[in-house]
């Protein structure tokens, strides 16, 4: 277990240092630095070559790099050009809100989806599980950020229930928070509700067709104690499997939500950093959600072993 | 919108857990909630001049002189000015008492080193181009000696764009973007969360300028009534209307056309238009064929209808006026205006035929700005009907911007000129000199602009704008397609609110 841990903590150094390759590959590729942000239209070359002397973007690409995988390697992610603080001070700063609205929106759809995919499951080819489907497909299909804006327009403006954007932090405001937090879960967890509800029905037919469910029906054990105790547990894997998936893609729809709500999350700051070109926030966010992606699959990988006791991580 | 009664019922079905309470009504005196685009670069008022940022910055700092209701320089901190005999000397006199928002009083040493900080990083270096020296004569008064006379100096000292905002010494002796937020503006700083908002609150010891009854651009009488305003950074354009119906802002800083349409039917908006705003305008890029090419250039403008084009792109809020300054403006005149808005294809493809045009493809690049976005297709579609192909490549203004202070890649790009008229005909004419926007130099504009710059005779400097405005078309410099303005929105508890480039907050009430 312990080799095992280690060489997949190895493994992870070539995938980031590919992702950081890749991120100064993009910003070399993509016209454009820092100064548009800064100046209008009607600016001259002068003052931009000006400004970008002023924001030491005036060294070459190379030396560039290379100071920043020196800094990197200390731990420094560097400074973010526009915000004027360090690029960690910057993520570390908006992750709460950004892992707390992931977290909420996986343990929602993991709930609401496990519990439609198993309810569609024990009621296969019956009405019941052709609306459950339905739904889930609908689900699917809808685009978050058009999803937010409707869920705004009926519980914001026409019911005024909750507020149709900004963060209120938990300790100012609890019962603000939380209201504050209901739409950005809800339109973030639709689309991974309707994923997860499909996965689970699949997983389940599987598993109610085996013999060791007939038996247990056969013992007098009721339908629900069946499903819970014999059937949800076999049918986990692949739902793990997909969880860990979600769990990657949350991080990314996030960016889409923030910007809807306009909270100030990490997504929000990387398309903040891309639109504007502030290269240490592009470079130190990719790394950084590149980090977390790699720990949530480690963690689904661990999740395995312990849930089924037969795979074993060597 | 109306919701069906089903929608109404699911919802209620899905929120039972968590009734809420409408948002709480503001209180008078209160606080005043801006729906912004985006957040600021910097809060550095003189490394920026992105409209966002002096947005939020002409609320925390002042400037010596200040633009006027009719965007002319007035004093502002300064008590007026007096001008030495040779035209390079003037004398500020500053006013007595002022605060900073530390509360230490204004003195001309906080002037002399501010100005100096601006000539060694202000990001508009050409305003303070001019300036030879800067000096305290008393603690009272400030000279500024110029190396040369210059017709458009107290334009550029009271200039909006990035504004030559006066620090304390303390804070002007610090780099671009390391300064505390400290001015003498009607309000002071409290709080910048990035992404989310910042918000800043009356500056109790604030005394307006005595000079002034009542609000003035951004000059005259700044009395603060209401405790603070914060501009909250809102993206998504439909959720910055939501956030407007559902009271959560009072203010929308632009919304687009038809949902203004929908909000002005509405009792509880008032929809203020801003109209002129900016001109339209589409560059030329004078240094790749064919747009080097007089002929070729002259036979686009003649194709195009700028009813058209600007109906197109800012539909229901647009002038279509051809001259280089607003219509109002002093500048105002009609020279080369013949050649506008000619919408003639003959006359196009006789231009055509007379250019260096081969039947190439030319390339039209512009930002995602919806509108600009229009207007390369409307232009593309009627180029297409005198034969001129045309490849539009829409980037993010960053990639757009890049390449069009570029001589290669491009040979149209069109984009909003909003501060330049605002500020008058000395900074449209700057844009082109030089070759600035056209990327080689118009000898001719490069005359008229000297000689404008130099003359203090207001009737000579009409003379040399009208020069300016007939070589503009002569030799089809840039097109102006016409003003666009925009719709500002207001919740009907703001009361007083008069509309201006800056959404200003001094002299604004809010109903409970």
């Amino acid at each position: 277990m312990r080799d095992y841990l280690l060489r997949r903590l190895v493994s992870v150094i070539p995938v980031l240092f590919l992702v950081s390759l890749m991120s100064f590959a993009v910003i070399w590729i993509i016209p454009g630095d820092p100064t548009a942000a800064f100046l209008d239209a009607s600016s001259t070359p002068e003052d931009v070559a000006r400004l970008r002397e002023m924001l030491g973007l005036d060294k070459p690409p190379l030396v560039q790099m290379a100071e920043w995988y020196g800094r990197v390697l200390t731990g420094d992610l560097g400074q973010s050009i526009l915000l004027r603080i360090p690029v960690l001070s910057a993520i570390l700063e908006r992750l709460p809100l950004t892992l707390l609205l992931a977290t909420l929106a996986l343990i929602l759809a993991v709930g609401l989806g496990v519990a439609a995919g198993t309810f569609a499951a024990t009621r296969r080819g019956t009405w019941a599980d052709q609306s459950v489907m339905s739904l889930a497909l609908l689900g699917l299909s809808v685009p978050d950020f058009w999803l937010g804006l409707l869920l705004i327009v009926v519980f914001s403006v026409q019911l005024g229930w909750l507020p149709s954007g900004g963060y209120v932090p938990l300790l100012d405001d609890p019962l603000g928070w939380a209201k504050s937090m209901v739409l950005p879960t809800i339109t973030l967890a639709v689309v991974q509700v309707g994923f997860i509800a499909r996965m689970t029905r699949s997983a389940m037919l599987d598993v109610i067709s085996q013999d060791f469910m007939r038996t247990a029906d056969s013992k007098g054990l009721s339908g629900l104690y069946i499903i819970l105790r014999h059937g949800l547990p076999n049918a986990m894997m692949p739902i793990l499997t997909v969880t860990g998936i979600i769990a990657g893609a949350l991080l990314g729809s996030a960016v889409v939500v923030e910007q809807v709500f306009a909270l100030p999350g990490v997504g929000r700051l990387i398309i903040g950093g891309i639109l504007s070109r502030d290269y240490p926030i592009i470079q130190g966010g990719l790394l950084f959600l590149t980090v977390i992606y790699l720990l949530i699959n480690l963690v689904v990988d661990l999740l395995y072993a312990t849930i089924d006791p037969r795979v074993r991580l060597e | 919108m109306r919701p069906s009664l089903k929608a109404l019922a699911f919802a209620f079905g899905l929120m039972t857990a968590l009734v809420g309470v409408t948002p709480a009504v503001e209180a008078a005196g209160g606080e005043i909630v801006i729906a912004s685009v985006q957040g600021p670069p910097s809060l550095d008022a003189h490394v920026t001049n992105a409209q966002v940022a002096r947005n939020i910055t002409l609320h925390i700092y002042e400037t010596l002189y200040a633009r006027n209701e009719n965007a002319e320089p007035v004093p502002d901190l300064a008590e007026g000015v007096s001008v030495s005999d040779d035209g390079l000397t003037y004398t500020f006199k500053l006013r007595q008492g002022v605060k900073f928002h530390n509360g230490k009083e204004m003195t001309s040493a906080d002037v002399v080193a501010s100005i100096e900080r601006y000539r060694k990083i202000g990001v508009s270096p050409a305003l303070v181009a001019a300036i030879d020296t800067v000096s305290a004569v008393s603690p009272y008064e400030v000279a500024i000696k110029l190396k040369v006379k210059q017709s458009v100096f107290l334009d550029n000292i009271s200039s909006p764009r990035a504004p030559i905002a006066i620090y304390p010494t303390e804070e002007a002796a610090k780099g671009a973007n390391e300064i505390q937020y400290i001015g003498t503006g009607p309000f002071k700083f409290v709080e910048y969360k990035p992404d989310s908002h910042v918000t800043l609150e009356k500056f109790a010891d604030y005394v307006p300028n005595p000079a002034y009854q009542k609000r003035d651009g951004l000059a005259g009488k700044k009395e603060v009534l209401i405790d603070r305003v914060t501009f909250r950074f809102i993206p998504e354009a439909g959720a910055r209307t939501a956030a407007l119906e559902s009271g959560a802002v009072q203010i929308v800083e632009t919304v687009d056309g038809p949902t203004a349409e929908r909000l002005r039917k509405d009792s509880k908006y008032v929809v203020h238009d801003v109209l002129p705003f900016a001109f339209q305008v589409i560059k030329f890029n004078h240094a790749q064929a064919p747009s080097d090419d007089v002929n070729f250039r002259k036979a686009v403008q003649a194709a195009l209808d700028m009813q058209e084009v600007m109906e197109i792109s800012y539909s229901g809020i647009n002038q279509v006026d051809g001259g280089w300054v607003f219509p109002k403006s002093a500048f105002a005149n009609d020279a080369g205006l013949d050649q506008y808005n000619v919408a003639d294809f003959e006359k196009a493809k006789a231009f055509l035929s007379k250019s260096s045009y081969k039947g190439e493809t030319v390339t039209f690049i512009t930002d995602n700005l919806r509108p600009n976005v229009d207007i390369a297709t409307v232009v593309q579609a009627r180029l297409a009907e005198i034969g001129v192909k045309v490849d539009i490549k829409v980037a993010d203004w960053p990639t757009t911007s890049k390449i069009g202070f570029t001589k290669t890649g491009w040979n149209f790009w069109t984009h909003g000129f909003g501060i330049e008229p605002f500020e008058g005909p000395g900074t449209v004419m700057s844009a082109f000199v030089g070759g600035n926007a056209q990327m080689v130099a118009d000898p001719e504009i490069d005359r008229i602009a000297k000689e404008f710059y130099a003359t203090l005779d207001d009737a000579q400097k009409k003379e040399l704008f009208k020069q300016f405005q007939q070589r503009m078309y002569d030799n089809m410099v840039a097109i102006k397609a016409g003003n666009y303005g925009l719709f500002q929105v207001t919740s009907d508890k703001v009361k007083d609110f008069v509309p201006f480039r800056i959404p200003r907050m001094w002299g604004v009430t809010l109903a409970p």
